[in-house]
């Protein structure tokens, strides 16, 4: 489907992709997408995980050399696969994993390939901290090009990888998931830098799966689906709906399930809990069925909580029981026996095993249960874990297949479900969603909800606001490893939630308004 | 298998016979390898394809095996272990020290030379999961420690004029094999076994997967480490035994550089050196890949300096394809 032209253009434009066909192993992967950048703006590349975003930008850039179609850069056409050469005619990349060298200083790393060098060959150190200097301000960045980059935070990073990119005077700008992995604060600041780049003329391009990064950044968005271009719009003219529904490729009516009520008999709770040196203490109640939100700016210790109720981490003083059972802080075995399951933020680093299939990963916690004498009872894991994935709904051609070649979402069905062959009381989710696309999300969503009701206590810490709002009985706003406040559920279906929660979590506020008059039944 | 896909019917690969085949012996590239190889040796000397050859193999390999298969443990978790060719010089060290000065006795050799082993593996365990020491460090720090402990044991040089009984270690046969073989062959069952259907095997692959995974998951990680370093000490303890009761003598030069072959058999066999991929079947089959190519090059009259040339190039050959294959598996 071709896109409709946005204007007769008087001028070539900046960017243009023809009819673009690519297909790995068999597997048709773009199926003939047409798209043009003008000059001056900024394009949203929206869809799922899998639509074929990354393919298409790394055709653009001459990363891959397509099967079928062109790209023309200003009516010159590229040559395909060619790096160097999309390189010089002005199309600059940031990939999704950053590819800056943490040991080496910012300046090394933007000049790495193409140092300045004195007369006898040697490195211009000097001259190169200077002109990195000049280009960092330009980019309201103020720091020492002579630290070192991995000192910085992601997202400061992510920014001087963008300075790197165009400093070589680059007219389209591709970012792949430019926000993937950076806190919320340091996202304002990918905004000037992208918005200033297009007021000088260069065409951005960026992939992304997020609703207020879109609005945020783009003037226009592209949906991309099963390797077609679906719709193509200003994002003026557009709402949020249409574009998810473009996305996922169905109505998508009820993105959160309705929360059940939740029963009166506590299972966690949390007593004078104080997980850092010199902060709050913190307590609070888990009741059978509830979910309890825990909100706040990335760094305000909503993980830290979360792993020194599981017992990865050791809190500086307070106690943790589980249906009136107290925990011995930093053993996790004695946590599983007591019930506890967590499905932690860091999917690879912390949550699947990627050389392991998945009834190898669904065996892991659980070893006890599935092995006699220390030798695994095949058939009683083979039934239990096909149970367990199959009410996950688990997509995948078996239990043997190696976990690392799950979708994430579907990564995140095993290390959810892995719990389930045994009771659990308590479950601890950090960040559930992040990196699982909008279809597997509402299921994940739905799963939560109904272990909620089959009596569970949840522990959810996210920072997804809608999942906050729409998703908890009650939730915690976290500051400085401290809880700021609290909302209840009326407080949460208030229109003024969101800014409130902002409030609290950047300490704008210390104790928080209530409507629970007003609003209450 | 049981497929767990439940509401989305996923795309049944065509399959034909061609890719079928071609499949499996990319999967099997090894397998293919060591055909190759055997195939080769049996057309160019008549002794190659004998009963008696493929004894003489296995009465080589089987030294080999039992550090191979501790080194196998050891490189599943993400570590090395560097130090097991001086393990087995101190162990057969202290083994012949115990048979000469402690008497008569078989079992004495036998005990001092697991001691010595496990000491050595404790000290790395201990080192490695307790002190955070990089294994590669760690290790290479007992290799030359155990090399001293093995030469201060024998005053510099060889013990010999041990007791007869010093010998059945290595020199009884039963049903046509000697002890180290069936040990070997015992050991590599035993291994597989543990390695592939027991929770100790799974939390082994499991921690050198991914350790922090692993330990959320409730695997005790440091025990864990520990125990495969105290493993691949032991089973270099038995070799020493079994390597110095066969020429009745203690030398403390013994097994110098075998750590070198234990590790090829292992990475020949398709393990990882960042752990969590590997398996006992592999490493065994490396390990009689490299034998088999030892044995073929002394039948063929090869002069030993050019034997170690071309076993450079097989050893890496023999990887490559094997990177080359994975690469290509469905």
């Amino acid at each position: 489907m071709p896109p409709t032209d946005v204007d007769a253009a008087s001028q070539p434009a900046m960017l243009a992709c023809e009819n673009i066909k690519m297909s790995f192993g068999g597997i048709p992967v773009l199926k003939g997408v047409d798209l043009s950048l003008e000059p001056g703006t900024v394009t949203a590349l929206a869809g799922e995980n899998g639509a074929g975003k990354s393919t298409l930008m790394k055709i653009a850039s001459g990363q891959y050399r397509p099967d079928a179609g062109t790209v023309y850069v200003r009516d010159r056409q590229l040559p395909m696969g060619n790096l160097k050469a999309s390189n010089r005619l002005g199309i600059a990349i940031v990939p999704q994993e950053l590819a800056s060298i943490p040991e080496l200083t910012v300046y090394e790393n933007l000049y790495i390939g193409r140092e300045t060098r004195t007369p006898l060959g040697t490195l211009n150190r000097r001259a190169m901290i200077g002109e990195a200097t000049v280009k960092l301000r330009e980019f309201g960045v103020d720091i020492d090009p002579a630290v070192q980059m991995g000192s910085l935070p992601v997202g400061m990073r992510q920014i001087i990888e963008i300075v790197k990119a165009t400093s070589r005077g680059a007219r389209v700008l591709l970012l792949d998931e430019p926000t993937s992995a950076i806190a919320e604060r340091e996202v304002a600041h990918l905004y000037d830098v992208v918005r200033n780049l297009r007021d000088q003329g260069v065409a951005v391009l960026f992939t992304t799966h997020k609703m207020e990064e879109m609005r945020a950044m783009a003037d226009r968005v592209v949906v991309l689906r099963d390797g077609q271009l679906i719709t193509d719009s200003a994002l003026a003219d557009i709402t949020d709906d249409d574009i998810v529904t473009a996305m996922i490729g169905r109505e998508l009516e009820n993105l959160f399930p309705e929360i059940p009520r939740h029963k009166d008999d506590v299972v966690l709770e949390a007593t004078d809990l104080v997980i850092a040196p010199e902060a709050e203490p913190i307590s609070f109640r888990v009741r059978r069925g509830e979910i309890l939100g825990l909100a706040g700016l990335v760094g305000a210790g909503r993980t830290e909580l979360i792993e020194c109720i599981y017992g990865i981490r050791t809190p500086v003083s307070g106690t943790i029981t589980v249906s009136g059972n107290v925990l011995k802080p930093g053993q996790p075995q004695a946590s599983i026996e007591r019930h506890i399951a967590i499905v932690p933020e860091d999917r690879k680093g912390a949550g699947a095993i990627m050389p392991l299939s998945v009834i190898d990963n669904a065996t892991l916690p659980r070893l006890d249960i599935f092995s006699k004498f220390g030798v695994i009872t095949r058939r009683k894991r083979q039934a239990a874990i096909g149970e367990a994935m199959r009410s996950m709904r688990l997509k995948s051609d078996g239990l043997g297949q190696a976990i690392e070649n799950l979708s994430g979402g579907n990564q995140q069905k095993v290390v959810l479900g892995r719990w389930l062959t045994a009771t659990v009381d308590a479950l601890l989710l950090d960040e559930p969603t992040r990196g699982v696309d909008v279809g597997a999300r509402s299921e994940i969503y739905r799963i939560i909800t109904e272990l909620a009701e089959e009596g569970m206590a949840v522990v959810m810490a996210s920072s997804d606001m809608p999942e906050i709002l729409s998703l908890t009985h009650r939730a915690l706003v976290m500051r400085e490893f401290s809880v700021a406040g609290e909302l209840n559920r009326e407080q949460l279906t208030s229109p003024d939630a969101q800014d409130t929660i902002f409030r609290l979590a950047s300490g704008l506020e210390t104790s928080h308004p209530t409507h629970t008059e007003e609003l209450a039944p | 298998m049981t497929t767990t896909t439940a509401d989305v019917v996923s795309a049944q690969k065509t399959r034909t016979w061609k890719s079928i085949v071609g499949n499996f012996l990319i999967r099997n590239i090894m397998v293919v390898v060591m055909l190759l190889i055997v195939a080769f040796f049996a057309y160019r000397s008549a002794r190659f394809a004998t009963p008696d050859n493929l004894v003489t193999i296995l009465v080589a390999a089987a030294p080999f095996a039992l550090i191979a298969l501790g080194q196998t443990l050891v490189i599943l978790t993400g570590g090395i272990d560097l130090s097991v060719g001086s393990v087995i010089a101190a162990s057969a060290m202290a083994a012949a020290w115990s048979a000469k000065n402690l008497g008569d006795n078989p079992l004495y050799p036998l005990l001092a030379a697991l001691l010595a082993g496990l000491a050595a593996g404790a000290i790395n365990g201990f080192v490695v999961s307790r002190l955070n020491v990089p294994p590669f460090i760690a290790t290479l720090g007992m290799l030359t420690l155990a090399s001293g402990v093995a030469y201060v044991i024998g005053n510099g040089a060889p013990i010999n004029g041990l007791p007869a009984s010093y010998g059945v270690w290595a020199n009884t046969e039963f049903l046509g094999f000697t002890v180290p073989v069936i040990l070997m062959i015992v050991a590599i069952i035993v291994f597989a076994f543990v390695m592939r259907r027991t929770s100790y095997g799974l939390r082994v692959y499991a921690i050198g997967g991914n350790r922090l995974a692993a330990e959320i998951a409730g695997v005790r990680s440091k025990r864990l480490l520990f125990s495969v370093y105290a493993i691949s000490g032991i089973l270099a303890g038995l070799s020493g035994l079994m390597l110095s009761s066969r020429v009745s003598t203690g030398a403390p030069n013994l097994g110098q550089g075998y750590e070198l072959d234990a590790i090829a058999a292992v990475v020949i066999g398709g393990a990882s050196l960042m752990g969590g991929r590997g398996s006992v079947w592999g490493t065994a089959l490396g390990l009689l890949l490299i034998q088999t190519i030892n044995n073929g090059l002394d039948l063929l009259l090869v002069p030993a300096y050019w034997q170690d040339v071309i076993k450079g190039v097989i050893i890496v050959a023999a990887v490559a394809a094997d990177v080359w294959a994975s690469k290509r598996r469905t």
